[in-house]
């Protein structure tokens, strides 16, 4: 039997345990009659203290030198197992510092935004030559505040623009009776 | 002072109050015949007093006219605290050329009351001191 072929048979016995082991039948072995669902390890497991002594196990001792190999190889298909293992740790590892990196350029990128200050001059600028329109260029010069007066201020600049005397005259004397009227009841 | 404030908070001297203040950046000239006629002549001291700041706001030869060379109007009205806000007035102006050149016609003519001319020089003291 080649090297090879062994390597495989071993393998196969390694990741399919159940399916090559021997439903024996054993009078010692208590959990014979149970079966343990048909899988009864082929290793006498009540065999006896004086048996094992006798056995005098040793791991490299009893071993062949083609046994050996097998094993080496064996081992060394599990040492590339681990090799893949450590990729793929690697593989984790790029990918967190890549998420990590993105967090930090998000974090630079807000902070630059932070301290530029915004400055609506350009824009204005750009609104002035490119409108043409009297209307529209009045409406964007047009001084913001006014929107916002009080209704006093509103109240003042609505009436200073009527005729003195034929509008603001009546209303002046007009509110100026009232006054009188409200001050003499209050005397 | 009580009295003051109860006029202050009444809502037909608020009413007054504003047309007072439209007729003082009303940049029609009639507008100081309005408050020479209906403003000066009101029998109520806060009415007076705010006519005649605001003809003094207007900062004219006509309206300034009116606070200084008039007896019992502006700088010459018989309540002081009207007296005293028109010349606080005048010396708040910005540009007090044109009330000066008023003062000074009204202390040189002759045709003005002994005592318009008095209180004229008075306040001319005082603005060439501000």
């Amino acid at each position: 039997m080649s090297t090879v072929e062994k390597i495989t048979q071993l393998s196969h016995r390694i990741f399919n345990t159940s399916a090559n082991e021997q439903n024996t039948s054993r009078t010692s072995n208590p959990f014979a009659v149970s079966n343990f669902q048909k899988n009864i390890l082929t290793e006498d497991v009540f065999e006896s203290s004086k048996a094992k002594e006798a056995k005098n196990v040793s791991f490299t001792g009893n071993l062949s030198a083609g046994s050996k190999r097998i094993y080496s190889t064996f081992v060394g298909s599990l040492s590339d197992l681990g090799s893949k293992f450590y990729e793929g740790i690697e593989n984790i590892v790029a990918f967190s510092r890549k998420v990590w990196d993105g967090v930090v350029n998000t974090w630079n990128k807000i902070q630059e935004i932070g301290n530029k200050e915004i400055n609506l001059e350009g824009a204005k600028n750009v609104l002035n030559k490119e409108i043409s329109l009297d209307g529209a260029k009045n409406v964007l010069s047009m001084d913001i505040t006014s929107l916002f007066a009080k209704p006093k201020e509103r109240e003042i600049a609505k009436m200073a623009k009527m005729d003195p005397h034929s509008e603001v005259k009546p209303m002046l004397k007009e509110a100026l009776s009232a006054l009188e009227a409200d001050m003499t009841a209050a005397a | 002072m009580d009295n003051k404030n109860s006029i202050k908070n009444n809502k037909n001297f608020n009413k007054v109050s504003n047309i007072i203040e439209s007729l003082a950046i009303n940049p029609n000239p009639d507008s100081v015949a309005v408050l020479e006629e209906i403003g000066t002549n009101s029998s109520i001291d806060e009415v007076r007093e705010l006519t005649s700041r605001a003809l003094v706001k207007r900062n004219e030869h006509n309206s300034l006219s009116v606070v200084i060379a008039n007896r019992g109007k502006g700088i010459n009205d018989m309540s002081t605290v009207v007296a005293m806000s028109t010349i606080n007035e005048l010396l708040s102006l910005e540009n007090k050329e044109e009330a000066m050149k008023v003062l000074e016609n009204t202390i040189s003519s002759e045709t003005f009351d002994e005592e318009v001319k008095e209180n004229a020089r008075s306040v001319k003291a005082l603005m060439a001191l501000s």
